[in-house]
């Protein structure tokens, strides 16, 4: 169905080739997945599948892609359209209409279908995708997941041979996510289409593959059945996240246990541990839980209720403390008061009625500015951060903006940039800079004022696992110095690994909040994989509070 | 308050969005071709039917705030920089560089109260238009009248995306605040001079947005061949086609009462034109508009839904 022979593609006059001598196959009916640390080539790769490269990029080509026997080549994405299926990252850009229908039907309008052809392909697609109950609504109204629905749906309208989806949950929360990976499996499995699946979370989509791709520095560094690839050495080499399942497997088999088949799922983790068990192995006692010693309240809500301008309530009665050296994850779903909350530490929101402090100061006589010195808040996107022309101009903006001397200025400066690794780009557009780099100088930029508190709105959404990882370690070195985290985030992996606290908001209140082993164990859907695994085992003595696989290493003997 | 479209089932919403796009047409040609005030003040009043009928008062009132708010500009501007006219109100010995002498005059205000009266009426008339027509119906329109298929969707995708522009310039102040930038602090130029540091983040990601969005309506053939075939076309039925020309009858009574009868010029300046109608003739002329309107909103009461849907 698509073939790569021996395919070289360079953007403009970049002399670094994004895609370097690529050959690969894929059949029809296949379900592969790309993946690949940011800036290995998956969305390029993606992109020449339906000719975006090279007819809308342009640059320098040698080689050959021929998808369902035509030359991408000789024909342009328009061309290629009716054949090849293209669903981007982001649901709000890929939308041209006003309404679900219009939507739908525009793909088939620009081919010049007849009336009836698509009014019957629309039943269809609604059908297919099951937002018949949608289609009279605006687009604006759409949640991010029923939007992605609807970009899943104008493609399929189009009755495509191939499906290409780049990192299509990435925006999305996990219910918005699995609604759409659980649509692209059914189309997958029932209609055979073949489908090319870009994405980081592999405990997400591990399972749905007949094949696994990763990607790194432009070139295809392993190609395979899924357990095999993720059980392998090579997603650890290029900074590839694997399902803890699988984490948890590899670790079992260099303690010398015996694995058919690399476990993708927690059922098959189960059973790999239950083989393990059944060789004689006992679990340990359980653990005792962590000590929860923290320092004095930093932030303290009381009775808190934000209501805005539209008439939503998004706060009902919140009343919390965090303390001095605090990790706090907030989770919870989309809508449920996460940022609405997060916004009140710094200042940005007000309170409708009750109170914020921070150390003491009442926020709503406080402007955002002024409480800059104590909190710093790092947006989803990096480039909200960006304004200045240099890195180092950047990072000196609210150093200026708080009026710290010169002096300071030049070291706080220097330091940053050495801290975070960014002294050889100091003077580059921070635009430019790659995904990771941005990142470092948007939480760069933010703690080069030593805040006290710093709050990260859902950092982690659509990273791959080398930057995700980088993050987190500067967080946990950040906390080490006393500070306190607030990381909201959708991640109930992350949250299992370095939180020492949970708090799980639904409908504008607070619905659970304790030691992340208390909130986040037996639950049903904030839970991560090996708490779900473990849960089969209480028979067996486990501690039902283990969380991540190197703590199940630790109780098994 | 909400200023998007919002279905609802009244006389407006029913009738057809050409006899509306026509009405519209009609009455802001017409608020050109005329100077008289009382002309003028009829053809406001002749909106009014249409928007207390159709339920949206309301964003009306919110719209028309924003016009009043500009027409006080012009007001100002007018009487500041047009020293003709005979009726001194307020006459200063000293001269402003550029300005000359401050001299305000009866005529120059109420020059100026007239030309809001006249966007007033062009506001008015295009809040009942996008009130009262779905945004895709409007496109539909728009298309159906042979105006370019391209244009009309950059237009329509402006529609779309000017309020996720809005929301990134909300967050990018939010951004710069986090940040220690007191974006609401200091005299006017302070706060435009810290605020000008949004636009270039924001004209980045609107240029990414752009991209992102080429893409997608690349890959979904946009651009493909020009034989492009449309879902859902808007019918014009018998019924409709009454209401259209009733629609278009204040324009065709524009042309007879300004052109052919020469009714309806006034004079502001040096001494204001009387106010009143010359004669009869005249009241009777003036009656017949509002008639007009209220006659199709009135047809609009009788129509239904169904050949919509």
């Amino acid at each position: 169905m698509i073939e790569f022979r021996d395919f070289t593609f360079h953007y403009g006059a970049d002399p670094m080739p994004a895609l370097k001598r690529i050959n690969l196959r894929i059949e029809a009916g296949e379900f592969v997945l790309v993946s690949g640390p940011s800036g290995g080539g998956k969305s390029s790769l993606c992109r020449c599948m339906n000719g975006l490269i090279p007819h809308f990029y342009g640059g320098k080509v040698s080689g050959g892609v021929f998808v369902d026997g035509l030359d991408v080549l000789r024909h342009s994405p328009k061309e290629l359209a009716a054949r090849v299926g293209m669903v981007f990252q982001d649901p709000e850009n890929q939308l041209v209409t006003l309404s679900v229908e219009q939507e739908i039907a525009f793909g088939m309008e620009n081919l010049g279908m007849p009336v009836e052809r698509i009014r019957k392909r629309l039943e269809e697609a609604l059908d297919t995708v099951g937002i018949a109950h949608l289609r009279h609504r605006p687009l604006a109204e759409l949640s991010g997941g029923e939007k992605q629905k609807v970009a899943v749906a104008a493609v399929l309208a189009l009755h495509p041979a191939v499906l290409i989806l780049d990192e299509p949950t990435s925006e999305l929360d996990p219910k918005g996510a699995e609604e759409v990976l659980s649509i692209v499996q059914r189309l997958n499995d029932e209609l055979g289409l073949t489908v090319v699946l870009v994405e980081h979370r592999m405990e997400r989509v591990a399972h749905l593959m007949d094949r696994v791709i990763l990607m790194d520095q432009g070139e295809i560094v392993a190609d395979g059945i899924p357990g095999e690839i993720l059980g392998g050495d090579v997603p650890e080499r290029i900074g590839v996240g694997i399902p803890p399942v699988t984490d948890l497997a590899r670790r079992l088999i260099a303690k010398g246990a015996t694995c058919g088949k690399i476990p993708l799922t927690v059922k098959e983790g189960r059973a790999l541990v239950l083989s393990y068990l059944k060789n004689g192995c006992r679990p340990a006692p359980p653990q005792s839980p962590p000590s929860g010693a923290v320092g004095a309240p930093v932030i303290e809500t009381a009775k808190l209720w934000f209501v805005y301008p539209s008439g939503t309530t998004a706060l009902r009665d919140v009343s919390i403390t965090f303390a001095e050296g605090e990790f706090v994850t907030i989770m919870g779903r989309n809508g449920s008061g996460k940022s609405t909350l997060v916004k009140h530490f710094n200042g940005l929101l007000k309170p409708t009625r009750g109170s914020v402090r921070i150390r003491g100061r009442d926020t709503s006589k406080a402007t955002a500015a002024e409480l800059a010195r104590t909190v710093g808040f790092v947006f989803q996107n990096p480039n909200d951060h960006l304004f200045a022309d240099t890195v180092e101009e950047e990072i000196a903006l609210v150093l200026k903006n708080l009026a710290f001397p010169r002096e300071a200025i030049h070291r706080k400066v220097e330091e940053m940039l050495e801290t975070f690794r960014l002294t050889e780009y100091r003077r580059r557009y921070p635009r430019y800079l790659s995904g990771g780099q941005r990142q470092r100088v948007a939480l760069a930029s933010v703690l080069a004022c030593e805040p006290k508190v710093l709050v990260l709105d859902e950092p982690t959404r659509g990273m791959d696992y080398g930057l995700k990882r980088d993050l987190l370690n500067h967080l946990e070195a950040y906390r080490r110095r006393g500070n306190t985290v607030i990381l909201v985030t959708h991640d109930v992996e992350t949250a299992a690994r370095h939180a020492d606290r949970v708090v799980l908001m639904s409908e504008g209140r607070i619905v659970a909040d304790g030691p992340r082993r208390e909130v986040l164990s037996r639950a049903l859907l904030f839970s991560p994989q090996i708490n779900r695994l473990v849960r089969a085992f209480e028979r067996h003595g486990f501690p039902q509070d283990i969380l991540t696989p190197g703590e199940l290493m630790e109780a098994l003997p | 308050m909400s200023l998007r479209y919002r279905a609802l089932d009244s006389p407006v919403h029913r009738l057809s969005p050409f006899c509306k796009m026509a009405w519209v047409g009609s009455i802001t040609l017409i608020s050109l071709f005329f100077q008289h005030p009382l002309y003028l003040g009829v053809f406001f009043l002749a909106t009014i039917p249409a928007v207390l009928a159709a339920r949206i008062w309301r964003q009306w009132a919110v719209i028309m705030l924003f016009g009043i708010f500009v027409g006080a500009n012009l007001v100002f501007i007018n009487a500041v920089l047009i020293h003709h006219g005979s009726t001194v109100l307020v006459e200063t010995t000293y001269e402003i560089p550029t300005l000359g002498t401050p001299r305000i005059t009866l005529e120059a205000i109420f020059y100026g109260l007239m030309m809001t009266l006249r966007i007033l009426i062009v506001i008015s008339a295009f809040a009942i238009f996008n009130f009262t027509i779905h945004p895709d119906d409007q496109l539909r329109a728009f298309i159906q009248l042979k105006l370019p298929y391209k244009s009309v969707l950059v237009t329509s995708m402006g529609t779309r995306f000017a309020p996720l522009l809005f929301e990134d310039l909300l967050r990018l102040g939010d951004a710069q605040r986090a940040r220690g930038q007191e974006l609401d602090r200091g005299n006017l130029f302070h706060r435009t001079r810290k605020r000008a540091a949004l636009i270039v983040p924001l004209l980045a990601n609107a240029l990414d947005r752009t991209v992102q969005t080429a893409e997608a309506m690349e890959s979904r053939a946009f651009g493909q061949g020009t034989n492009r075939t449309f879902l859902k076309r808007l019918p014009v039925t018998r019924f409709d086609w009454l209401t259209i020309t009733l629609a278009v009858s204040p324009l065709l009574w524009g042309i007879l009462t300004a052109f052919v009868l020469h009714y309806g010029g006034f004079r502001y300046y040096e001494t204001l034109d009387p106010l009143g109608p010359r004669n009869g003739t005249e009241i009777a002329l003036l009656a017949a508009l509002p008639l007009l309107s209220g006659t199709l909103v009135l047809l609009g009461a009788l129509k239904r839904r169904w050949d919509l849907d």
